[in-house]
């Protein structure tokens, strides 16, 4: 007797291309074909997740945990990405522009600077957040899209309320889009579906189920995350992107703000929460303490088959 | 005690000076606007105090007016109350508005078999060699005119006392008005001579709104009249829930009145209509919803507003009319529709048995939508049913220029997808005040198709276009420009608007595929829908599924069941067998219970998208909206 | 895959006799697929029936029991996947690992780590399981030794002991076999003799096996032997583990292989945290890992305790007035549901505004904003309630509530019900920085 696994899927994750090299005409080192799995995570021939770290551009209102393990890099953004590149060795760097939160913010110019800067120093691919207001988003990632363009950015976030800046820099300048929904398969698919109808291709999605930290919510992101990967295994084309996930959303939460070991509290939540987003289906894991680097790359090397190309 | 005399009709009506004004003008038989139920906060009643003396704090009230109105003697009539004779103002905008109240009923083809007969017979005088009471005589006689068996008569001791008179004044020839009961007969009335033609029976649609009642010649099974009467309950509140916490607060007894009397005008109407003496009425069927029906029975409703929402009662019921307070012949009957649950009451089951679903193996989906939305799934073995809150928006509530389908109200749109020109159509021809729930559902799906909206209602004001613009809040789109206008000023539909219509219309789908789900069927498998209920008949059924108000079916399977509870009442008052059947659909039915159905949330989200998140349930609305984008995009 | 209210119907007599204590077969037949009764209250039931009906409701994953007395845990009766599903049942035991060949002051320190974890969240005790002991020493007696370290104050803490051999596991038994330990070592050589000592305590029983095949025959061999208290030895690698879990998960659901319907052991002692991490979310029952640091063991807790919550039956928070900040009478007040998720949200929003303010929590039975006013749960009567219950009138000198942007469509009916006056805040807790801003200067 051979006790076989029969799922029934019928479907795999649509693949999304993240950075152009040379030869693809951008300035990357590496691109990354990431999506593709016809399985449930670690199940069968799937790629493995890649680590995304995140560095700002304006670290006020970042947790006092992060501004003190990254300290003297936080203020300036390109020495942090190298260092993120060279000394951490992540994946993929994720910008928060978040110097677009402050009140009447109109640098315009200085996120296009930021952007070049950072983009010079690193090689590797790059996600850019920016800003959180219908108000301005036009022009940020206007200015985002430009100063990164034939570099195949992902640009986020899209939400149902407000995706028509980033989808028109992304399709204007050849990027990818980051979809965010509160937690929820149906809106996940609602607004993949309005970026579509606004024009941008399905395979430049990627899904960001949004991610509740842990012990205020995650089980809802999991839970979610599996619904969706069920769904788009299933054969629902509206749902088969890859998602990104951010765990370094736990760092904010009450139990790592008033920890006594702040920095050990923060890597353990941060990796636990990051380990569990990749079984449920997440393709990016986005990190934000540099402690959590080498524990998640070794949990996901151990949990992941090596690599079939 | 005061006369208060109402302009501009001059209605006088004496009340006590510790009447209010409102209470002053129901009696003076004006229907008056009172949302809030008379408690001074909803500033509908507005009148305008002429002359005499009134008691009113005005200052207390002031927010309700403008300076202007101050001026003129405005005041709230449901907080004043007369001192002396006084005229009042009465201005139009607080009268209840005629609406369009639905008379008219599909009809089907009805065994007919009413519940009463009249019998005329010639009853044997008595001799001393016959010597058998006056009773067993005229049982005897009616036996051998076809009717019951004697023993199974019961004669209530008012007609018994009156037998042997009329016995002997009419020379023995009488009439005889028998009953069918549940359990056996009754014998309701007894008159000289013969009145058998004179046998009439009323068919009452009892709504929150609008009471309709239909007057039927009993020996013909015709309809001879029809009358309808505004649901005076709406000056305790306008929705159901505001009228039972009327009734806790002030008791049960001026709700009821207020039913009966509304039905009784309607009677009246209808009797008035056809030329007949209400003493010839000899029963009403009644259908309502379970508050509706417990609140003219004058039984608590409370219990059903609050969990675990048990109605007092649920199957049917019969009365004498007399004891309800009803103005036809005191010794007739009354006969109410059973109920499934607190929300789905004998509305619904008429609506059911008017459909012919019950009866049909072919599955067919009801859908009766108002501010509270009822749906029911099955055939003749099985059935499911559920209910909800729609919200008030496909009703004109939270809708900026929402309003109902009064006169003035835009019922039908159309747009231009290419120049976004707007044609509309309103209520009565007049120049536009609002826009009712039939419009909406049009402005919904044209601007979908126009792609002005994208699939969650979110305007795109990037398009550049004058009809398009920030409002004071939201984002919103002129529907006609103030100079069109019957109030000055332009009307929009905001994206707010847009935001609660889709609420609205995702629970009604949610508890549509809910069910379908429950039976495990697919939208194919539906082979009728019906629309009961006013909304039905005025929207228009392909807007109605392009926003995924309603599972899409092919257009002509869609049946607009116009007024399901008259219908269904209407069955049952012609055919009496038909209401054993109606307690069976109601005791058979399986009610699924929304609030407790753990994939309610679910599908209300997937709801929430125009029209449905899965766009393979709606594969006709995407090949059509895929056209209109193509061509607005090729513009 | 359930079955639909219908399908089940179907099955029924279609009698209505009511024996049952439902009015109808139909609303049996609803009950049925919802699972909130048995089948077997229907008397007229037919064998064809029986077994379909039956099979749905039997769990596919025996119930298992590790310890006994308060400390006791039980684990197995999974009926589900996927937890959106339904919900996972019974939480994993996790046992923190110690040799018997420490010090006897070390197995103190664990033991008193285990018993000494204790954190609260939302009103819930999270706490470790137990311990587990391996015969590293390989001699009954030093085995014995240890364990009776542990039992000598803690006789009832749940143990998993861990030798291959039975003479060894015997010496072990003879100390705390009466508490049920769950015992680990069963290999191809020693079955039978583990599972004599098994039946003689009537302690569970870890059987293991190269692949699942070897596995399932294992396990149907002891339960050959009368054992039916089992668990399925899934230990490897995180990447091995995930594998065979998701293979035995899905197997012992669909009922295909009978030996393979037992609840999963995992020793993480090698993979560490993140092995912890994915034996927690993926379907082990019993896990078995070295001593964790605290922020390591806060973490897992707290994880267990997101993934073991019924997602039908979220996280409430008590009904009530709470305060932000120290707010006094003038202060605003903020309505929310005691949906746990947006109290939190909205808390933690709030907080971070400086801006002390009232919180007035009502109790719309757990849900959330939209659900509730979408379900009837929030409505004017509950708010009603809540601001007289919780006596709001008494702390403010105003009578001003600012509700939740999704719950706009009341704001009418709880102004002319409560005779409060009603502010419509935003539908996104993140904005309610830029709302007190604006709006409330």
């Amino acid at each position: 007797m051979t006790i076989s696994y029969s799922p029934g899927w019928t479907a795999s994750i649509r693949e999304v291309v993240i950075g152009a090299t040379a030869a693809e005409g951008g300035t990357r080192r590496i691109s990354y074909r990431i999506g593709g799995e016809s399985d449930l995570p670690c199940i069968g021939s799937g790629r493995k997740p890649l680590i995304a770290f995140e560095i700002c551009d304006d670290p006020a209102l970042w947790p006092d945990v992060i501004r003190s393990a990254c300290t003297k890099l936080v203020d300036n953004p390109p020495a942090w990405a190298a260092y993120v590149d060279t000394t951490l060795q992540a994946d993929l760097i994720r910008l928060n522009l978040t110097s677009t939160r402050r009140r009447n913010f109109d640098a315009y110019d200085a996120v296009s600077k930021t952007v070049i800067a950072v983009l010079q120093a690193t090689s590797l691919p790059l996600i850019i957040e920016g800003s959180a207001d219908a108000d301005i988003d036009s022009e940020v990632f206007q200015r985002c899209g430009e100063a990164g363009e034939k570099e195949k950015l992902v640009l986020g976030t899209a939400e149902a309320a407000r995706y028509r800046s980033v989808a028109a820099a992304a399709i204007a300048y050849g990027h990818s889009v980051i979809a965010q929904s509160p937690i929820d398969v149906n809106l996940a698919k609602q607004l993949n579906i309005l970026l579509r109808e606004a024009g941008v291709p399905d395979d430049r999605i990627l899904i960001d189920p949004y991610t509740g930290a842990l012990g205020y919510g995650f089980e809802y992101t999991y839970s979610t995350m599996e619904r969706i990967r069920f769904a788009a295994l299933k054969g629902d084309g509206d749902l088969a992107m890859p998602m990104i996930c951010a765990p370094s959303d736990t760092l904010t939460i009450k139990e790592v703000r008033a920890a006594v070991h702040s920095h050990e509290t923060a890597v353990s939540w941060e990796v636990a929460t990051a380990v569990a987003a990749a079984l449920a289906g997440a393709t990016i894991l986005v990190v934000r303490h540099p402690g959590s680097l080498a524990p998640l790359r070794t949990a996901i090397d151990s949990l992941w088959k090596e690599e079939v190309a | 005690m005061p006369i208060v005399t109402f302009l501009p009709g001059f209605r006088k009506v004496e009340v006590s000076s510790s009447d209010s004004l409102m209470t002053a003008a129901q009696k003076a038989g004006l229907s008056i606007n009172a949302v809030c139920g008379g408690v001074g906060k909803c500033g509908k009643c507005v009148m305008f105090h002429k002359s005499g003396r009134i008691r009113f704090d005005a200052d207390r009230f002031k927010e309700f007016f403008t300076q202007e109105e101050r001026d003129a003697g405005a005041i709230l009539s449901c907080e004043s109350y007369p001192e002396d004779d006084c005229q009042i103002m009465v201005p139009e905008r607080t009268l209840i508005q005629n609406q369009q109240i639905l008379m008219n009923v599909v009809g089907q083809a009805v065994e007919f078999n009413p519940s009463i007969r009249k019998y005329y017979v010639q009853v044997k005088p008595p001799t001393l060699e016959m010597p058998a009471s006056d009773l067993y005589r005229l049982l005897d006689a009616i036996f051998h005119a076809g009717g019951p068996n004697s023993k199974q008569v019961y004669v209530p001791l008012e007609i018994l006392r009156r037998i042997p008179s009329i016995l002997r004044d009419s020379g023995w020839r009488v009439t005889a008005t028998i009953a069918r009961l549940p359990a056996g007969y009754r014998m309701i009335e007894i008159e000289k001579g013969d009145t058998s033609t004179r046998l009439y029976g009323v068919a009452v649609d009892l709504g929150t709104t609008t009471i309709v009642a239909f007057l039927r010649d009993l020996t013909t099974g015709q309809v001879i009249g029809v009358g309808s009467s505004y649901n005076k309950q709406i000056s305790c509140g306008e929705d159901i829930l505001s009228r039972v916490n009327y009734s806790k607060r002030k008791g049960l007894s001026r709700l009821q009145d207020l039913a009966v009397e509304s039905i009784n005008n309607a009677i009246t109407m209808a009797a008035n209509n056809a030329g007949v003496d209400r003493d010839d009425i000899c029963e009403v069927v009644v259908a309502g919803n379970t508050i509706m029906t417990h609140m003219l029975l004058a039984i608590d409703p409370s219990y059903m507003i609050e969990e675990p929402y048990v109605p007092v009662v649920r199957r049917s019921l019969t009365a004498s009319a007399g004891r309800i307070g009803l103005s036809i012949k005191p010794e007739g009957g009354i006969f109410l529709f059973p109920a499934v649950s607190d929300f789905i009451g004998g509305d619904i089951v008429a609506d059911i048995v008017a459909s012919g679903m019950a009866e049909s193996p072919e599955i067919s989906l009801m859908i009766d939508i108002g501010t509270n939305f009822e749906v029911v799934l099955g055939n003749n073995e099985w059935m499911f049913a559920c209910a909800g809150a729609a919200g008030p928006a496909l009703e004109g509530g939270e809708v900026l220029f929402g309003m109902r389908a009064n006169p003035g109200a835009i019922e039908k749109v159309s747009i231009d997808s290419a120049t976004l020109d707007l044609k509309y159509q309103t209520i009565n021809g007049k120049k536009p005040v609002g826009i009712c729930g039939s419009g909406l559902i049009d402005v919904l799906a044209e601007l979908l198709r126009a792609c002005v909206i994208d699939r969650t209602g979110r305007i795109n004001t990037t398009l550049g276009h004058p009809r398009i613009r920030e409002g004071e809040y939201f984002p919103e789109f002129v529907l006609a420009w103030k100079d069109e206008t019957g109030i000055g000023k332009d009307i929009v539909v905001t994206e707010n608007d847009i935001k609660n219509l889709i609420m609205s219309k995702a629970s009604t789908l949610a508890a549509c595929i809910i069910l379908m789900n429950q039976a495990g069927i697919t939208r194919e498998d539906i082979k009728t829908l019906y629309f009961a209920g006013g909304f039905g008949n005025y929207i228009n059924k392909d807007n109605a599924i392009t926003v995924g108000l309603i599972p899409e079916v092919p257009v002509d399977r869609i049946i607009n069941l116009g007024n399901g509870a008259a219908e269904g009442a209407n069955i049952a008052l012609i055919n009496r067998k038909k209401r054993k059947f109606l307690d069976e659909i109601a005791s058979l039915m399986g009610y699924i219970e929304l609030n407790a159905e753990p994939t309610f949330m679910d599908e209300y989200t997937r709801g929430t998208f125009l029209p449905h998140t899965d766009l393979t349930l709606f594969p006709m609305v995407e090949k059509s909206l895929e056209l209109c984008r193509l061509r607005v995009e090729g513009k | 895959m359930a079955l639909k209210a219908l399908d089940i119907y179907k099955l029924l007599p279609k009698k209505n006799c009511k024996e049952c204590g439902d009015p109808t077969c139909l609303t049996f037949a609803m009950k049925l697929a919802q699972g909130k009764v048995e089948p077997d209250l229907c008397p007229y039931l037919d064998e064809e029936a029986k077994n379909i009906l039956g099979a749905s409701t039997r769990p596919p994953i025996q119930k298992v029991t590790v310890g006994m007395g308060t400390l006791s845990f039980t684990v197995g009766e999974e009926f589900v996947f996927y937890r959106h599903e339904k919900t996972f049942y019974h939480q994993p035991g996790i046992m923190y690992s110690v040799s018997d060949t420490e010090s006897d002051d070390r197995i103190r320190e664990v033991v008193s780590q285990v018993r000494g974890c204790r954190l609260t969240r939302i009103g819930i005790d999270l706490v470790l399981n137990g311990l587990a002991v391996y015969a590293e020493s390989r001699s009954p007696e030093r085995f014995a030794a240890a364990i009776t370290v542990v039992t000598q104050d803690n006789p009832d803490l749940p143990l998993v002991l861990m030798a291959s051999d039975p003479a060894v596991m015997e010496a072990g038994l003879a100390i705390c076999g009466n508490y049920l330990p769950l015992i680990r070592g069963v290999n191809d050589q020693n079955c039978e003799a583990f599972c004599t000592l098994a039946k003689k305590y009537g302690a569970p029983l870890v059987v293991s096996g190269n692949d699942p095949e070897q596995l399932a025959a294992n396990a149907s061999r002891c339960t050959g032997l009368g054992i039916t208290q089992l668990m399925l030895d899934l230990s490897g690698t995180e990447g091995e583990f995930i594998r065979a879990s998701t293979l035995v998960r899905q197997a012992a659901l669909a009922r295909s292989v009978p030996g393979l319907g037992y609840p999963v052991f995992l020793d993480v002692r090698s993979s560490g945290f993140s092995g912890l991490i994915t034996g927690i979310t993926k379907f082990a029952s019993v896990i078995v890992t070295r001593p964790l640091t605290r922020t390591e063991m806060q973490a897992a807790l707290v994880m267990r305790q997101n993934i073991y919550t019924d997602p039908q039956k979220p996280i409430q928070m008590t009904p009530g007035l709470y305060r932000v900040g120290s707010p006094g009478r003038d202060d605003p007040v903020f309505l929310t549901v005691n949906f746990s998720l947006t109290y939190f949200t909205l808390q933690g929003y709030l907080e971070s505004t400086r801006r002390s303010c009232w919180l007035l929590i009502v109790d719309t039975e757990g849900m959330s904003v939209l659900t509730a006013v979408a379900a009837g749960k929030l409505s004017e009567s509950v708010v009603k309630d809540a601001i007289e219950k919780s006596g709001l009138a008494s702390e403010v000198n105003h009578k001003t509530i600012i509700i939740p942007g999704y719950a706009s469509p009341l704001s009418g009916r709880i102004e002319e019900y409560t005779g409060w006056k009603v502010i419509v805040g935003p539908r996104d807790a993140a904005e309610i920085a830029s709302f007190i801003e604006e709006e409330l200067k």
